[in-house]
């Protein structure tokens, strides 16, 4: 597994990925700061930090693998997985009604966010095994099946947007290893049709449990005063916000979950129009950069790691970025790279640990 | 050996990817250009909707001081129990907890919460007690939307004494929102709804100011963004008395009728009562429904003000301006006398006086209240001069008091009655009018300025309760000459002298003050109705008194109207009386002794 010492490896080090994944970091900590600085907890950006600190050695260590010998483990990684989330859902502790987490030695370890790497893992071994050019819906069952059990597993935590990931990552594995495109669109019509389908016929107070069963962690103020706080706060921030510490929905506490899910509103009251701009076309790089190293791999396992952890990571880019905009069902899935949280900033900087290593090794044998 | 991989459905692939990340990336900028750029200003408004709060700082009103400067009508604070509803986490929750704890009904706040203006805190309950206030300071943490602000209400602390001069408070109306004068006004606020309040309720208002707060998302204030400080009302002075006022008070307790004194001199009003009356204590945090239908249904109209809304038969108080007139037309001297038999037959009616009272010049006339004598000045008079004097005096128009809605009474003239009743003028209802009867009704205020008329030698006055405000007098209109002789004057005068001096006012006798005076009693019905039930309360005649002194130099003039009190000098002389001892300072001094004329017989 040591490979550090090759100079190719060094070489072909992703400088530009890693710059605008750290960049993005940091603001996450600076917004972070400006949404609890007056609060209770006012060094959460401290821990933030530090907990980027953490996540990039365990970037280090992940682009550090060869990608292959992980690979190779993928069966035991599957198995971790499933053990470790039935575990959380047997003893885990319950906090704010689900149950999510381990306890390690004071640390809270939400192991469903390392199981997406796991399963980025499992699918691309799984499908890089199959040697037809292109794929029917029925070779997908099998390993769909697999990844399948592990979000139901999620979403009995529950945690439907941490699940649903899970969806977008294997899609987008099967869909590089050749799944037809009208397999594509059959899934993608099926899907759309069952939710059109079944969705008028519930009632309000059903659609109301539903979100609720799915997650009780809704502010009881409603789904809709955090969307329309969210929408108020970015558009008040203008073209060029209201100035860091300056967004009166931040810092007088009308938005939620401000320095979680909706950091990104944060963000967009106080720099405005502009610093979405930037801030969104750092993640538009990273994506690019992202693909561009599954386009360069040596190896279908390769290309199909990074489109895993690719899927995944732009669902969950996209999804809360538009719910801050007001566009989805509010639902809590946090902003990757920027949004407070242990698990999230370590699952998110160790998957782009790997797609590194995906690209560093694309010479080696 | 390395060994590549075919890697060209991945690589296209993976171009579909890259555009539609490019795609989704491009859509949700578009999105952000839309709140941020394009719906800019909306949300900006929103964000500063949520956060700053506009906080009412009421201004009090003016005081209504009497002439002393003593206080009629002041302020006291008093607790407003406040909610804002804009951040309640749980609405329904909060307004079970506030109906429990204030003991109001949850629908009430909720309809109150129905008709509230956006991002306007709503008041729960006007004059919390402390109790009240108290219980929810404990629950402070619990119902951070709620907040108690202290609120100047309007207390009066005379109660109902000179409760229709003064006026009341109350919520402003649906109606008075729509009007040019309470421009500016939000629903709820309270505005005068009745006498001085009502008629000075622009310069008693003074300016309410605000604060401009910034609130977090619990409501909580975080910190002030601007003050401006309310301008309290200016005080206004009114001519009252209040000792002078509590005296007529008192004098009226347990009976039904109305007084007013005036400063003949300036038309200043020293004191008016009307009874019965209400506490408007009891308006002062708005209308309690129950309540008002209680007073506006009340069959003794205890919400009118009779001295300037009570229309009655002036009765034989009218001799005053008949006798006026028929000097000044030259019909008669002070010395002209006629002869009463007890009747007179003419126009082939019989009309009654009292009894018999023989030869009477003017002097005895109107001492005596002979009927007969006025029938033969009214016969002379004709209705049109008795008209034209009676309108110059005052009789059939608004006086002008500075009170609203005030009653103009009623003077006939055959104009009049053609208009009205498409029939011709009996000479025969002239004679009616002479003494009083008949058509033609006045306000006990009216009747106050004829005698006004007499008391200050030939001056119509304009009545006023208003002296100044604060900062300067108040510019009240002077007292018009109506040009009637000295003579005249004085002849008149003389006859009301002897009323009290060996008349039918001898009941108003002062002993160190010499009093002049007339009195009265209107009919309420037909003499022939009256006599058939002479015990039923209901159709006693009012008894009327109008006085001055003192005789020489008179520095008060009264009207008093005793309702069913039979006659004037049985019923409203004896209230005068106690009020002018009062202004003289006799209040010790006993009354006369029971030995003067007859009552009943010797007036009408």
């Amino acid at each position: 597994m040591a490979g550090g010492i090759d100079r190719r490896l060094v070489y072909n080090v992703d400088w530009v990925l890693l710059g605008a994944t750290l960049a993005l970091t940091l603001v996450g900590v600076a917004m972070i700061y400006s949404a609890t600085h007056t609060g209770r907890s006012p060094d959460l950006y401290l821990k933030q930090l530090a907990l980027v600190g953490v996540g990039t050695v365990g970037l280090a260590v992940a682009a550090s693998l060869d990608y292959r010998r992980l690979a190779d483990r993928a069966m035991l990684l599957y198995g971790l997985s499933v053990a470790a989330l039935v575990y959380v859902l047997r003893f885990g502790p319950v906090i704010a009604g689900t149950r999510r987490w381990i306890l390690i030695g004071g640390f809270q370890l939400q192991p469903s966010e390392l199981v997406k790497l796991a399963a980025a893992v499992f699918a691309a071994k799984v499908f890089s095994e199959y040697r037809q050019e292109t794929l029917g819906l029925w070779d997908v069952a099998l390993p769909g099946g697999a990844v399948g059990l592990l979000a139901v597993l999620i979403a009995r935590q529950p945690d439907l947007g941490t699940a649903a990931c899970l969806v977008p990552l294997f899609l987008a594995v099967a869909f590089l290893a050749g799944l037809r495109m009208r397999a594509v669109f059959g899934l993608a019509t099926v899907m759309i049709l069952l939710a059109a389908l079944t969705w008028p016929l519930l009632k309000d107070y059903q659609k109301t449990r539903i979100y609720t069963f799915l997650d009780p962690s809704l502010d009881p103020r409603g789904a809709g005063y955090q969307k329309i706080q969210s929408q108020i706060a970015v558009g008040s921030g203008g073209l060029t916000g209201r100035g860091f510490l300056e967004g009166s929905q931040a810092q007088l506490g009308y938005l939620p979950a401000r320095h979680t899910d909706f950091v990104f509103s944060v963000l967009a009251e106080e720099a405005g129009f502009v610093g979405v701009v930037v801030a969104l076309a750092l993640y538009l790089l990273v994506l690019w950069r992202m693909l561009e190293t599954a386009r360069l791999a040596r190896d279908r396992l390769g290309a199909f790691l990074v489109a895993g952890i690719t899927g995944s990571f732009a669902f969950q880019v996209v999804y809360n970025v538009a719910m801050v905009a007001g566009l989805v069902p509010v639902k809590g899935l946090p902003l990757p790279l920027m949004s407070y949280g242990g698990s999230s900033v370590l699952s998110s900087l160790m998957g782009i640990g790997l797609v590194l290593s995906v690209r560093m090794r694309r010479f080696a044998n | 050996m390395r060994i590549y991989e075919d890697l060209r459905v991945v690589q296209a692939r993976l171009a579909v990817l890259q555009a539609l990340a490019v795609v989704l990336v491009t859509a949700l900028v578009i999105q952000f250009w839309n709140l941020q750029v394009v719906r800019a200003r909306h949300f900006r408004d929103l964000a500063e909707n949520n956060r700053s709060r506009l906080v009412t700082l009421a201004a009090p009103r003016g005081a209504l001081l009497d002439r002393e400067g003593h206080v009629l009508v002041g302020n006291r604070p008093s607790f407003s129990v406040v909610l804002n509803p804009e951040h309640a986490d749980d609405l329904d929750r909060v307004v079970a907890r506030l109906a429990t704890t204030l003991g109001v009904g949850e629908a009430t706040i909720r309809e109150r919460l129905a008709r509230r203006q956006p991002y306007r805190p709503v008041v729960v309950k006007t004059d919390a007690s402390l109790a009240e206030v108290s219980a929810l300071e404990v629950r402070r943490k619990e119902l951070p939307e709620v907040s108690v602000v202290v609120v100047p209400l309007r207390s009066y602390p005379l109660a109902s004494a000179a409760a229709h001069a003064l006026g009341r408070v109350g919520e402003i109306t649906e109606r008075q929102l729509q009007l040019p004068e309470f421009q500016g006004l939000a629903p709820g606020s309270l505005v005068g709804q009745a006498g001085i309040e009502s008629r000075y309720n622009h310069e008693l208002m003074g300016r309410d100011g605000f604060r401009r707060v910034i609130v977090n998302s619990h409501g909580v204030e975080v910190t002030e963004a601007e003050r401006q400080s309310p301008d309290d009302g200016p005080s206004l002075t009114l001519g009252i008395d209040a000792s002078l006022q509590a005296v007529m008070e008192k004098a009226f307790e347990g009976r039904a009728g109305s007084a007013v004194a005036l400063d003949p001199r300036t038309g200043e009003i020293l004191a008016m009562t009307s009874t019965p009356a209400y506490d408007p204590n009891e308006f002062t945090t708005g209308i309690d429904a129950s309540l008002w239908a209680s007073l506006a249904t009340d069959p003794r109209t205890p919400l009118m003000n009779r001295v300037i809304q009570g229309a009655y038969s002036p009765g034989s108080t009218f001799k005053i301006i008949a006798a006026t007139a028929a000097l000044e037309e030259g019909l008669i001297t002070p010395a002209t006398t006629f002869y009463c038999p007890g009747y007179l037959n003419v126009y082939n009616t019989t009309f009654h006086c009292t009894h018999s009272h023989g030869v009477m010049d003017l002097r005895r006339a109107i001492a005596n209240s002979c009927n007969v004598y006025f029938y033969q000045v009214g016969i002379r008079l004709e209705i049109s001069r008795l008209a034209k004097w009676a309108k110059l005096m005052g009789l059939g128009a608004p006086t002008g008091v500075d009170l609203p809605h005030e009653g103009t009474g009623l003077m006939p003239s055959p104009e009049w009655k053609m208009r009205l009743f498409k029939t011709p003028w009996y000479a025969g209802e002239t004679v009616s009018v002479a003494i009083g009867q008949g058509q033609v009704s006045a306000t006990p205020l009216q009747m106050a300025r004829v005698a006004a008329v007499i008391a200050n030698g030939g001056f119509l006055v304009h009545p006023h309760l208003v002296k100044a405000t604060a900062a300067r007098p108040f510019a009240a209109e002077a007292p018009v000459s109506l040009g009637i002789r000295p003579e005249t004057i004085a002849a008149v005068k003389e006859g009301m002298r002897a009323v009290v001096a060996e008349g039918t006012g001898w009941r108003a006798r002062l002993q160190a003050v010499e009093v002049c005076g007339k009195t009265g009693s209107a009919q309420v019905v037909a003499k022939s109705r009256l006599e058939k039930s002479p015990n039923d309360f209901e159709m006693l005649p009012h008894g009327w008194f109008l006085a001055f002194a003192p005789a020489d130099d008179p520095k008060i003039v009264l009207a008093v109207l005793v309702e069913h009190g039979r006659s004037g000098g049985e019923s409203a002389a004896p209230v005068a009386r106690q009020i002018l001892a009062h202004f003289f300072g006799l209040d010790r001094t006993p009354g006369p002794a029971g030995d003067g004329p007859a009552d009943t017989e010797a007036e009408d």
